[in-house]
């Protein structure tokens, strides 16, 4: 099983839909997996809050080792400058960049390429290590990012979500309701 | 870079003499203090200011440039500074700073941020790196000068009766022949201490221990509601079908300024509050918001200092936690004191829990922080009559006593942090008292467990004696607090605590043995790479266990808090826990770096409904906004909660779908409580807009989106409509 398999399914109601995604994620190379993140504000402090603004979204397909990402973004303070892959220390941690990705030259566009990811890489972004790093011309180390994710369900704001929402998890655990039910 | 105390404003005798810029004696330098500006360049560096520019950005500037804290730029640093030398401003960054982990900066670090801090101020850079030990006049090198002092003024309510408990001397005489109305329009009356109103509350049972125990429905007679902490009331007039009639019914505008983040505890119809600004105690009529009495005990705070979170009642008496550390008890029907005690004789600004619990006032201090403490953090029990301790609990072991190898070698006086600074809550049956303690802050990592920081507690409330302990997050070092409240619930046969702590996993232990049961995170956490499933304890990620103060190490959830102070509520009829929560990262100490957590989309608040039993997760919902109210709940079906953006809010406790919502003044912040009056049921809920990391981390992402008023501390109450 895939350490991946941890993540997406924190809060899925049972054994059975475990290992329905699990055996997605587990699955031969040629199977593709869909990913999604929110890129928001890179880290904001007071000296930086002004220039670091705006929004977007990317998707993400994995098909073998053949890795495809395309979003939007909107709401910079300054045109987009240049956008990288970067693979962090933990998802939600920070490390280098790995590939180089296009982006539109503007304060809203697009964001888009195709790279082919290593074993090692692949196995990152299982477990939410790579995101998407957006520059501009006044964050030139970075304006917008996000940790890619396993598709899910995303809904709007104060609308209710009943028992199985996405909550990512890192926790070595494995799933915490499985195990309780294998507990009995 | 924020100070847990105001920047001094003391000269220092020894540094009024003249002082010779430019010749220096084994490192010390002298200069003449006569000098009002100074071309003369000063002990720095243009490199170590640059340098000192980033660190600052890093450190200081989410707080001293934004309101948080005093600006570190212009007339009123120089006015704080100006007759001090930069060796006591380098003491003060490098000893204090930054609140979230004082002591945690660099030599290097510190000592960069006092040539930027200089340079910003106008100082001349030159060849002399600046080190510890330079000790030159700020006022020498700094132009400029300092403001005149003023008389302090503040808002103020003229007394309808005299200052029975003694006046601020100062404020009578500058009084003294002027119109007190005239004053007040103008905003200039002068802050008076003793009765301000006098009244007397007509009708008050005291509050025995079987109705603190059993609360009658219609009152909020402690901080959580119950022994149990629930935030919970039986309460059902209000509920699901009709919650969207509520109306304003009053309004009760309290002082300015301050950390405002209390809890409207009622009684017999009366609601009692506080002004933490002031240290101002106010009995309401809870039906019509009239005035019944007040006391300004003081003295009035004039920088960023502790909320005081919670009052207590008992018997006919009515227990205030002053943020000058003095603890008051004033009769409930008068607000006249009773007694008062120092309950802490360190600093003068430690405001812990407070509760009462098996007929003893109980009181945990908390900023325990400070190097060199003469009083360790504790939590001890007072009797109710005349303040007398009966039993006092270290939350710091020291050497020698059980526990206190689990800090090594290090000295006693360098063991500090462990801070009760939430209240606790108590089992009438096992005769325990539950409270959580903070973190270790004594910056060492990898010593030991560093007992009982970072801690569920359980003490027996007549000895004081530990019971148990159990610690799920021992040397910890990044400011992620597990002290909040310990909700009780009995599950069968079973007695469980449930509590929740800034990594926001919700963790079930046993608490009639301390042993742990079960955990769910409910937020994203990359701190912990595992959790064990006996223990409980978790395991830090490796290069957190491995960095250095100054390392950045980008963790989720920040200082924040996954969970913060606002409390959940636990609902028996459905049993769920019902949690705020916030999703923000950091990337390391102080208040900057600040981020969205992954998968979050921006949503910084999320509530989570869990069932108590299973942990089964039951329903979510996010917004942007994060709440800074405890989650309310009722035996209506309706649950209620308030949030940064003024909007309060009512939701369905089975789905928590909202069902109306209202904004209000300015942030909605402290303790929603419900009580009735006369068959009524009424919804009251606090706002203030200054606090802490739950509060400031939110504005700087929320900066340039969303707006709110820096004014409108107050009480709000609903109900709804009056039968015609």
């Amino acid at each position: 099983m895939f350490a991946g398999c941890i993540m997406a399914l924190k809060f899925t109601s049972g054994p059975l839909v475990l290992a329905v995604f699990c055996a997605a994620f587990g699955a031969p190379a040629f199977a593709a997996d869909n990913y999604q993140t929110n890129i928001g504000p890179t880290p904001l402090d007071g000296s930086n809050r002004a220039s670091v603004l705006g929004r977007g979204s990317v998707l993400a397909t994995l098909d073998g080792k053949k890795f495809t990402l395309h979003g939007t973004f909107a709401g910079l303070a300054t045109p987009a400058t240049e956008a990288h892959l970067c693979m962090g220390n933990v998802m939600g941690g920070t490390g280098p960049i790995i590939y180089d990705v296009t982006v539109s030259q503007a304060q809203s566009g697009e964001v888009s390429g195709t790279v082919m990811l290593t074993p090692e890489q692949i196995a990152a972004l299982k477990i939410g290590k790579i995101y998407v790093l957006l520059d501009s011309q006044k964050a030139p180390k970075g304006n917008l990012w996000g940790w890619f994710q396993p598709a899910h369900k995303t809904v709007g704001p104060e609308v209710p979500q009943e028992g199985n929402w996405y909550l990512p998890n890192i926790l070595n655990d494995d799933n915490h309701m499985v195990k309780k039910k294998a507990q009995g | 870079m924020k100070g847990r105390e105001k920047w001094g404003t003391r000269v220092s005798a020894a540094l009024g003499a003249a002082i010779t810029f430019g010749a220096a004696m084994a490192g010390v330098w002298v200069s003449h203090a006569a000098a009002q500006t100074s071309a003369n360049p000063a002990p720095f560096t243009n490199a170590q200011a640059q340098a000192g520019q980033a660190a600052y950005a890093r450190n200081c500037a989410s707080c001293h440039d934004n309101g948080e804290a005093p600006p570190l730029a212009g007339a009123g640093f120089l006015g704080v500074w100006g007759n001090r030398t930069t060796r006591d401003l380098f003491a003060r960054v490098k000893d204090t700073m930054p609140l979230d982990n004082p002591g945690s900066l660099s030599e290097d670090t510190a000592v960069s941020i006092v040539a930027y801090l200089l340079k910003n101020n106008d100082a001349t850079a030159g060849m002399a790196a600046f080190t510890p030990t330079t000790a030159v006049a700020i006022n020498a090198v700094v132009p400029g000068e300092a403001p005149q002092q003023s008389a302090q003024t503040g808002t103020g309510r003229r007394a309808r009766a005299p200052a029975a408990n003694g006046s601020n001397p100062d404020a009578a005489a500058s009084a003294g022949g002027s119109d007190p109305d005239a004053d007040l329009r103008r905003g200039v009356a002068a802050f008076r201490t003793g009765i301000t109103v006098a009244g007397t509350v007509a009708k008050y049972t005291p509050i025995t221990e079987e109705m603190m125990i059993h609360p009658p429905a219609s009152d909020w007679l402690m901080h959580y509601g119950n022994y149990a902490g629930w935030s919970h009331s039986p309460l059902k007039h209000i509920n699901a079908q009709n919650v969207h009639n509520l109306q304003l019914r009053w309004v009760w505008s309290m002082d300015e300024g301050e950390r405002q983040q209390i809890t409207p505890l009622v009684h017999d119809g009366v609601m009692f509050v506080s002004n933490n600004i002031t240290n101002k105690v106010q009995a309401l009529d809870a039906k019509t918001g009239d005035l019944i009495w007040e006391n300004t005990l003081g003295p009035k705070l004039t920088g960023q200092q502790n909320a005081t979170r919670t009052m207590a009642l008992y018997g006919d008496k009515l227990f205030y936690p002053a943020t000058d550390a003095n603890l008051y008890a004033l009769d409930a029907r008068t607000g006249k004191i009773d007694w008062k005690i120092k309950f802490s004789s360190y600093g003068n600004d430690k405001v812990g829990g407070l509760m009462v619990a098996d007929g003893k006032l109980i009181a945990g201090l908390g900023r325990c922080d400070e190097r060199a403490l003469a009083d360790r953090c504790f939590i001890a029990a007072y009797d109710v009559n005349d303040g007398h301790q009966i039993w006092k609990f270290s939350t710091v072991a020291y050497t020698g006593e059980p526990g206190g190898d689990s800090w090594g070698t290090l000295p006693n006086d360098q063991r500090t942090g462990a801070d009760a600074w939430i209240p606790g809550t108590y089992d009438p049956k096992l005769k325990l008292t539950y409270w959580g303690t903070g973190q270790a802050k004594s910056g060492a990592r990898g010593i030991g467990d560093q007992l009982f920081s970072n801690a569920t507690i359980a003490l027996d409330v007549e000895t004081g004696l530990l019971k148990w302990y159990q610690q799920p997050a021992p040397d910890e070092g990044l400011d992620l607090d597990e002290v909040f409240e310990k909700v009780l619930v009995d599950q069968g046969s079973q007695k469980v605590l449930l509590s929740a702590g800034k990594k926001g996993i919700l963790w079930k232990l046993d608490r009639t043995t301390g042993k742990f049961l079960d955990y769910v995170p409910a937020v994203f956490q990359n701190v912990f790479t595992s959790i064990d499933r006996t223990t409980g304890r978790g395991t830090y990620r490796p290069d957190i266990v491995a960095s250095k103060p100054d390392d950045s190490h980008p963790s989720c959830p920040s200082p924040a808090g996954g969970k913060n102070w606002p409390a959940s509520s636990y609902d028996p009829q459905n049993d769920l826990i019902i949690l705020p929560l916030d999703q923000i990262c950091v990337t390391s100490g102080g208040m900057a770096g600040n981020y969205e957590a992954p998968a979050s989309d921006g949503y910084i608040a999320r509530m989570s409904a869990y069932r108590a039993k299973t942990f089964k997760p039951v329903w979510t919902f996010q917004q942007r906004p994060p709440f800074l109210t405890s989650a309310m709940t009722t035996a209506g079906g309706v649950g209620f909660v308030g949030d940064w953006d003024r909007t309060f809010r009512a939701f369905d406790l089975k789905t928590g779908k909202t069902l109306w919502t209202t904004r209000l003044g300015t942030t909605a912040q402290g303790f929603p409580t419900t009580y009735s009056v006369d068959g009524d049921q009424y919804i009251a809920v606090p706002t203030g807009y200054n606090g802490r990391s739950p509060e400031v981390r939110p504005d700087v992402l929320l900066a340039y989106e969303r707006n709110r008023p820096f004014s409108g501390h107050a009480v709000y109450v609903f109900a709804l409509p009056k039968a015609r």
